[in-house]
């Protein structure tokens, strides 16, 4: 195949894949975060867990297996402790407040959510802001400590190495931990309608080790799912002409340089509208002012913290974590946390007055 | 006697409404009512709809039935105070 086609073909069909799952999975990692303390329940969580552990162990069988191009490695990101604790905490009070996480925004913009779109946008001006603008200072203070393991403090701490042990020990020990958890949850139960949360959750992982693998073979480095790079990508790559990756393979269209992942972000609302028109669900919805305004806020406090802490909950909470990086892990858990902090603000505290 | 063919004592309409008010208002609006009383909620969050706001129901043990409107792309929620 024209090496241009397929590159542009199999990011549009991987972010595609992705966002129809989303759509139909109604997959949302906010709000399997949020109804844990909003609504005691578990189900999206389950989910969520699931794909986590079906790309844990198929991102680094693929590793293993040398089946991924370019450096041959998953890109396990460095541990930034400040950032990826205060970056975390930000995008995950974010989240909240736009309605929706770095996925959510993306698929329901293929549902005709018109607030989406604002979350999106307000995402990409945070990001900006926070990598090349006014917040750059921030950014890098928080950035300037760096952790490093082993006798010559270069070795990027990933949940094996800091207690040396073989990586696949640590994925049978935390398959141990999340098999009974999911097993609570009757995932062998069909669906009423829609993706029964194993389903979704099960094809979340599969797509994200498909993108591992395509996005090495057709971006030179195995990246995979994520929003914060490929989105402020996709706007650099149509606004300024150039994407500015650090993919190693791009291609030009119309002009201008496109990186692999900028191609796979708009896939995501691509796949999400066909799923939304196929079940007669896409429709243009405008909230109110006041809720536009908030939502757009909310985006941009997303894009500061995903700047800072180095994804969002794809990125960090579902990619990075698959490649057992503390950073990925750390990240994530203060994602929760900041999630938790603003649903109690927003959602909780306001029901008890 | 399903749910749709009763008269419900309240209307919310939560259309266009972002995630998570659609579920933060049918709460709101439910607390206010008794027991036995029935709420109808138009909804077009398809996430809401299908997923969150009939998950809480379930967890509350309050009846729900819902109708998908596909001409016009949204939900009409009904659902019993326990």
């Amino acid at each position: 195949m024209n090496s241009t086609l397929g590159f542009v073909l199999s990011g549009l069909i991987v972010g595609a894949l992705f966002g129809f799952v989303l759509q139909r999975g109604r997959y949302c990692v906010n709000t399997a975060f949020r109804d844990i303390i909003f609504i005691n329940d578990f189900t999206l969580f389950r989910a969520y867990i699931l794909g986590l552990l079906v790309l844990i162990i198929g991102a680094n069988f693929i590793e293993d297996m040398g089946w991924l191009g370019g450096s041959g490695e998953l890109y396990r990101q460095a541990f930034v402790p400040w950032a990826n604790v205060i970056g975390g905490y930000i995008f995950g009070m974010g989240i909240v407040l736009a309605g929706g996480c770095g996925s959510g925004i993306l698929y329901r913009v293929g549902e005709g959510l018109t607030a989406a779109i604002m979350a999106v946008f307000g995402f990409f001006f945070g990001i900006t802001t926070t990598r090349s603008g006014i917040l750059k200072p921030v950014d890098e203070l928080l950035k300037s400590t760096v952790v490093y393991i082993g006798p010559d403090k270069d070795i990027t701490p990933t949940l094996y190495n800091i207690i040396g042990v073989n990586k696949w020990i640590v994925i049978v020990v935390l398959a141990a931990v999340a098999i009974p958890f999911l097993l609570k949850g009757e995932p062998f139960k069909k669906a009423k309608k829609g993706y029964y949360w194993s389903t979704a959750g099960l094809l979340s992982g599969l797509v994200g080790v498909l993108a591992f693998w395509a996005s090495a073979y057709w971006g030179g480095n195995a990246r995979g799912l994520s929003f914060t790079g490929p989105l402020r990508e996709f706007f650099f790559a149509v606004a300024l002409g150039n994407s500015q990756t650090n993919q190693i393979a791009t291609n030009t269209l119309l002009g201008a340089n496109f990186s692999w992942s900028s191609l796979y972000v708009i896939g995501v609302p691509l796949g999400a509208y066909i799923s939304a028109r196929l079940l007669q669900e896409f429709k243009l919805k405008v909230p109110p002012a006041a809720e536009l305004m908030r939502v757009l806020l909310g985006g941009f406090v997303m894009g500061i913290g995903a700047q800072i802490g180095g994804g969002c909950n794809i990125g960090q909470g579902f990619t990075g974590a698959s490649t057992l990086a503390v950073s990925s892990w750390v990240t994530t858990i203060f994602i929760i946390l900041g999630n938790w902090t603003m649903v109690y603000f927003l959602l909780i505290k306001p029901m008890k007055e | 006697m399903s749910l749709k063919s009763e008269t419900p004592n309240e209307t919310l309409d939560t259309l266009g409404r972002v995630c998570p008010y659609p579920l933060l208002l049918t709460k709101k609006a439910l607390e206010k009512l008794g027991s036995g009383q029935v709420l109808k909620v138009l909804c077009d969050a398809p996430a809401s709809a299908e997923d969150s706001i009939p998950r809480y129901c379930e967890k509350q043990g309050y009846g729900f039935e819902s109708v998908k409107l596909e001409d016009k792309g949204y939900w009409e929620l009904y659902i019993k105070k326990k």
